[in-house]
């Protein structure tokens, strides 16, 4: 039994070794979208890349997330939101407040392997984590040569594709040769550093650097369930606009849900828009 | 009809295509292994150098593409960490192997950063990559630069206008106040981030239960300076136009920073205008109790409004080492300083004395010599945990300050003094909380202080020796409780302090004052001032929603004793303050603080007998003792907004105080007199402060506004008659940094001050100067760095007229390696030797005629490990 769980081990971080990658270059990236309450918010992003590999995901959640796979980092972490976001009053009332400490808000990673010409991606669909790989041949890309502008001191060149539902303009610099990008974006002869839609979607370059930055695999992948990506973008929908009916049945039918702007004026639930407010709205089709 | 001319358009041009069409394959491989190489970019450029088509290659190496025609297309095959490939179509055989060298792709760079500010909780980082500039060296160079935070001349550090109370380096407070050698010391490279800790309370035994204002900054080094030695050093030479001869700089930093273990010791010299003592000013000393002051005052000529370096002619050294253990679960520390400081000062004077009939002119050419030696050690034990707090300092301060002065003109004389101060203290802390809510408080100060004085001066061969012995004890024993509920806390501290100070003032060689005091009687002190204290301070912290309010209302009693020279006296004193902050929101934060009360005055002012302080001037103290009474009352507000990058505070504070006495100057021939005569003064004074920072993310630069207004207005007698002044300064100033392009970057500052002095009801015009300061960096190639660094100072020496004074230098750098770089600089390029300025205080107008440090080159080969 012994030897085979130490086989077993052994076989894991062979596997492991095989599965990560040293990437090259480092890319951070703002990514804009527009939120259910009709703002637009701007979420820091990083993609690693080497000629055959990227991985693009959110460095705070990277970083709990690899801090929570194991037992010790689980209970420092929870030290940490604890210095952070719990505030005992001098007369021992305590009060609990998640936005003052560092939480996981993006649940997004996306793996793209070329050698496999899949790319996969990892994410949180209404309350369930889950996974979907994609062929790599989904996008064509239409080169614009005329077009060009500078990015970071690069010069770019304006590539388009209609891609799951929406148009994309993408701006790529062949002078750094790796064919990824932000998002599921990729498939171009050089770096995209910037790609913008035909919604509120965007993103946009800040810095790029060279790196040996491991490209770790994702942390704690049995907490992941397979799921299909319309099916999981359409039951998103219906999470975010039924969230009070889920919540009752939760609670067993009498609890409610209100919602407060950021000065706490009770405001109307939000309703989710697939045509607003989804990256990828082809799921209705 | 339409459907049918496409579809014969179709027809026609479908084989058209067929033709046309030529398949461009082939693999790619590296080289010297002839392995294939998978993911390497194929492009097909046209004649004008467009993208044609392009395609990756697989995981054989193979890559196939189709196009019309070849006719002058290249093939282009890029891969990263490969040497990029570019052939001419129509000149190769398909199917092409394409041959990759290898070759580093060099990538312009843009530092990847998460964000350059993030905020968790009271806790705000600052990203220092995002910060540093090219031409930066130290942290301090980048501080400077984090919006929120500033960094004043003498080497402060201030958050949001207020004074930081802890500088940590990896969570420990090795320096103490004396951060400055941090801050000049370690490379900006070495640190990740700097974090900013809002409303810190340094004892944990407190937090929660004692409110501070202020904020503590922490460093967090980078993995490759933790837990290992990080030195650096430099060592430079050169020649300098004025002081004629040779030029030293050389450095030497080292600094460990382990789990149980910290040191920094740095050992530093120079004679190129950099003095060095400042850096080990300890910025958290609070007042001494034994608050012995100089009677002998003679300095050389102050710093003008110009940048100190371009005119101090000087020989620094400064030797620190800073140690700290951590033991158990308390914390050792010893720190040992040694500065040395020469500084040589000629300059040509005109002193005019604004009197009621007719301004008096004292023509005076100086050159003197000032040279202080300080030795500084302290030994700290602290523990600092949530239940107690334990801290015990014993420190003792050493400084020698010999100067000499020669002066030729109105009054030719020499004058040497002699300054020493001798200061040894011990302080012990414990604060002990029980079951959570009881806070027990004891603290037990002694100091001992002596400073004795000597003035010689000989004004045409007649010799004048002014002799000071004024030794100090003070002590302060205190016990304290408190305790805390809903929200409450009340406290009582209470104790008794002991004072004994014995003074002792001997003139010998009496200057001939014309219808003056002549008796020796009148130049002579001897005198002790003693007191024994009770007081008891009644305080109450109370949290209101967000809302804390802090009065204090100390209470004590004193009863002083002047050894016969003066009648004993007993005193009551009360001086309640009450302080209201609130902090509606994590962004904004207010305060408002007012205090009223009455306060002994300053006992060394009591001197009945005249002590020369300078060759041309006496003073003498009051013959009595008095009470001074004041009322104080500030606001302040800061805001902040992270994510946006912005930080701003405002400070308004109006001080009153009132004395029972007032000084007044009497002038003898050549001779001033100052005494303080029994009439009541009033002197107020109104400051207002404001400041704006902000991220400019687009070129990773940060811009910054300040401005402030200060007007104080005082009552003084002058020659026996009342001399109402005004004197008010505004000031307003700009700062702008960024790195605009990836081989450039800057630094501008502009600055503007305007003063005006108004002597009963005649006001003297606005004087105002402006300073414009530029520093271009530029990296024309890899491994080369150059630095053009201009300064632009206006002048107003008289209204409307204006002085201009330019000053360029040029410095250019080399890495000979990652570790040994060499630069070569130039100061002062149009070698400006000469200075002129003019300056008012309260009672007279001070013209003067300065050097400069001439043109400069200096050689350094710096290294780092």
């Amino acid at each position: 039994m012994n030897r085979i769980i130490t086989f077993l081990i052994f076989f894991l971080i062979v596997l492991l070794a095989f599965a990560q990658e040293k990437a090259d270059i480092a890319v951070s990236y703002d990514y804009t979208y527009p939120t259910t309450r009709d703002k637009i918010q701007t979420t820091p992003m990083t993609l690693l890349a080497s000629h055959d590999r990227s991985k693009y995901f959110n460095s705070l959640s990277l970083w709990i997330d690899s801090l929570k796979s194991t037992p010790e980092g689980k209970a420092q972490y929870m030290e940490i939101l604890k210095q952070s976001c719990l505030t005992i009053e001098p007369d021992g009332t305590m009060s609990w407040d998640l936005r003052k400490g560092p939480t996981k808000t993006v649940y997004t990673y996306i793996f793209t392997d070329n050698d496999a010409a899949l790319l996969t991606v990892y994410g949180k669909w209404g309350d369930d984590l889950g996974f979907y790989t994609e062929p790599l041949a989904e996008i064509e890309w239409n080169i614009i040569s005329d077009s060009t502008a500078t990015m970071l001191g690069y010069e770019c060149i304006l590539a388009e594709t209609d891609y799951h539902g929406r148009h994309w303009k993408a701006w790529f610099t062949p002078e750094i040769p790796v064919c990824f990008g932000p998002w599921k974006l990729r498939g171009l002869p050089g770096l995209i550093l910037k790609a913008t839609c035909d919604g509120a979607f965007s993103f946009t370059a800040t810095g790029l650097e060279s790196t040996d930055r491991e490209m770790t695999t994702i942390y704690s992948p049995a907490d992941y369930e397979r799921v299909d990506r319309k099916k999981a973008q359409a039951q998103h929908e219906y999470h975010v606009n039924n969230a009070e009916a889920i919540f009752k049945a939760q609670n067993g039918g009498n609890a409610t849900l209100t919602y407060q702007d950021d000065e706490g004026n009770p405001i109307d639930a939000p309703v989710y828009n697939p045509a607003k407010h989804s990256i990828e709205p082809d799921y209705k089709n | 009809m339409i459907r049918i001319i496409t579809y014969l358009i179709f027809l026609m041009s479908c084989p058209l295509c067929a033709i046309a069409q030529v398949s461009v394959t082939g693999s790619v491989i590296e080289k010297d292994s002839r392995e294939p190489l998978a993911g390497a970019s194929v492009i097909i450029k046209g004649p004008d150098g467009k993208i044609k088509k392009y395609t990756t290659s697989k995981a054989d190496g193979s890559f196939s593409l189709s196009i019309p025609t070849t006719d002058s297309c290249r093939l282009e095959v890029t891969m990263i960490s490969f040497a990029k490939q570019s052939l001419p179509l129509d000149s190769i055989t398909l199917p092409a192997t394409i041959e990759m060298v290898p070759g580093a792709t060099i990538l312009k760079e843009v530092t990847v950063k998460a964000d350059r500010i993030r905020e968790q909780g009271d806790t705000i980082t600052y990203d220092v990559a995002s910060f540093a500039q090219s031409q930066d060296g130290s942290i301090g160079d980048v501080l400077g630069r984090m919006p929120g935070i500033s960094v004043e001349s003498s080497g402060k550090v201030q958050y949001q206008g207020k004074d930081i109370n802890r500088f940590y380096i990896e969570g420990s407070d090795l320096l103490g106040g004396k951060y400055g050698i941090a801050t000049n010391g370690i490379s900006h490279a070495d640190v990740g981030s700097v974090e900013v800790m809002e409303n810190h309370q340094p004892m944990q035994v407190l937090s929660g239960v004692a409110f501070s204002d202020q904020a503590a900054i922490n460093l967090r080094l980078k993995d490759k300076a933790k837990a290992t030695w990080s030195v650096s050093g430099s060592a430079a030479g050169g020649y300098s136009h004025q002081p004629a001869g040779g030029l030293w700089k050389e450095e030497l930093f080292a600094m460990a920073a382990m789990t149980g273990f910290q040191n920094i010791t740095t050992i530093k010299t120079n004679n190129t205008g950099d003095d060095l003592s400042t850096q080990a000013n300890d910025f958290f000393a609070s007042r001494r109790g034994t608050d012995l002051t100089r009677y002998v005052g003679v300095s050389l000529p102050g710093v003008p409004s110009l940048n100190k370096e371009r005119t101090l002619f000087n020989r620094s050294a400064l030797i620190s080492t800073n140690d700290l253990w951590k033991f158990g679960r308390g914390e050792l520390k010893a720190q040992i300083d040694y500065t040395y400081n020469r500084v040589a000062s000629d300059a040509s004077n005109i002193t005019t004395y604004f009197l009621s009939q007719a301004n008096r002119v004292v023509t005076e050419n100086r050159s003197g010599v000032d040279r202080s030696h300080a030795l500084s050690a302290k030994v700290i034990y602290e523990l600092n945990q949530k239940t107690s707090f334990i801290n015990n300092t014993l420190k003792t301060n050493l400084n020698w300050d010999n100067v000499t002065l020669d002066v030729t003109g109105s009054l030719t004389n020499d004058q040497s003094a002699s300054l020493p101060d001798y200061f040894i203290s011990n302080d012990f802390k414990l604060i002990q909380r029980i079951r959570g809510k009881h806070i027990i408080t004891i603290l037990s100060k002694n100091e001992w202080e002596s400073m004795p004085q000597t003035l010689s001066t000989i004004i045409s061969s007649e010799r004048s020796r002014q002799r000071v012995r004024d030794h100090a004890f003070y002590t302060d024993e205190t016990i304290g409780y408190s305790f805390t509920f809903n929200g409450i806390t009340v406290g009582l501290e209470g104790g008794v302090k002991g004072y004994i100070r014995s003074l002792n003032t001997v003139l010998t060689g009496l200057p001939d004052l014309t219808d003056g005091p002549e008796s020796a009687e009148s130049f002579t002190n001897v005198l002790s001032t003693n007191y024994f204290s009770i007081y008891a301070t009644p305080k109450m912290e109370y949290w209101l929603r967000r809302v804390n309010f802090t009065l204090n209302l100390p209470l004590s009693f004193a009863h002083y004793t002047f050894d016969k020279a003066l009648a004993n006296r007993s005193e009551a004193y009360f001086s309640p303050s009450l302080s209201v902050n609130w902090k509606p929101n994590n962004r904004i934060s207010m305060g408002l603080r007012g205090g009223s009360g009455r306060k002994p005055m300053d006992l060394s002012m009591i001197q009945p007998g005249y002590v020369m302080t300078n060759y041309r001037s006496f003073r003498r103290g009051v013959d009595d003792f008095y009470n001074n009474t004041s009322q104080n009352l500030s606001a302040n507000f800061s805001f902040k907004h992270t994510r946006r990058g912005v930080f701003a505070n405002a400070v308004v504070l109006q001080s009153w105080n009132q004395r029972p006495y007032t000084l007044a100057q009497q002038l003898y021939g050549d001779y001033v007199l100052y005494s303080y005569s029994p009439a009541r003064s009033k002197a107020s004074t109104f400051l207002a402060t404001a400041n704006v920072g902000k991220t400019l993310d687009f070129m990773r630069g940060s811009a910054n506004i300040n401005g402030s207004f200060n007007r104080s207005e005082s009552h003084l007698l002058s020659e026996s008659q009342a001399v109402n002044s005004v004197s008010s300064t505004w000031s307003a100033g700009a700062k702008i940094n960024g790195a605009p392009l990836r081989w450039l970057s800057f630094d501008y500052s502009i600055s503007y001050s305007a003063s005006r002095l108004a002597i009963s009801g005649s006001s003297a015009s606005w004087l105002g100067s402006l300073e414009n300061s530029m520093t271009l960096s530029i990296i024309p190639y890899k491994k080369w760095h150059c630095k053009i660094n201009g300064e632009h100072y206006l002048n107003e020496i008289a209204a409307d007229s204006y002085k201009h004074v330019l000053l360029v230098d040029a410095e250019i750098s080399y890495s000979l390696t990652k570790q040994i770089g060499l630069t070569a600089s130039l100061s002062n390029l149009f070698n400006h030797r000469t200075y002129y300025y003019k300056t008012y205080n309260q009672l007279n107008s001070f013209e003067s005629l300065r050097w400069l440090r001439g043109r400069e080159l200096l050689l350094t080969i710096s290294f780092k490990k």
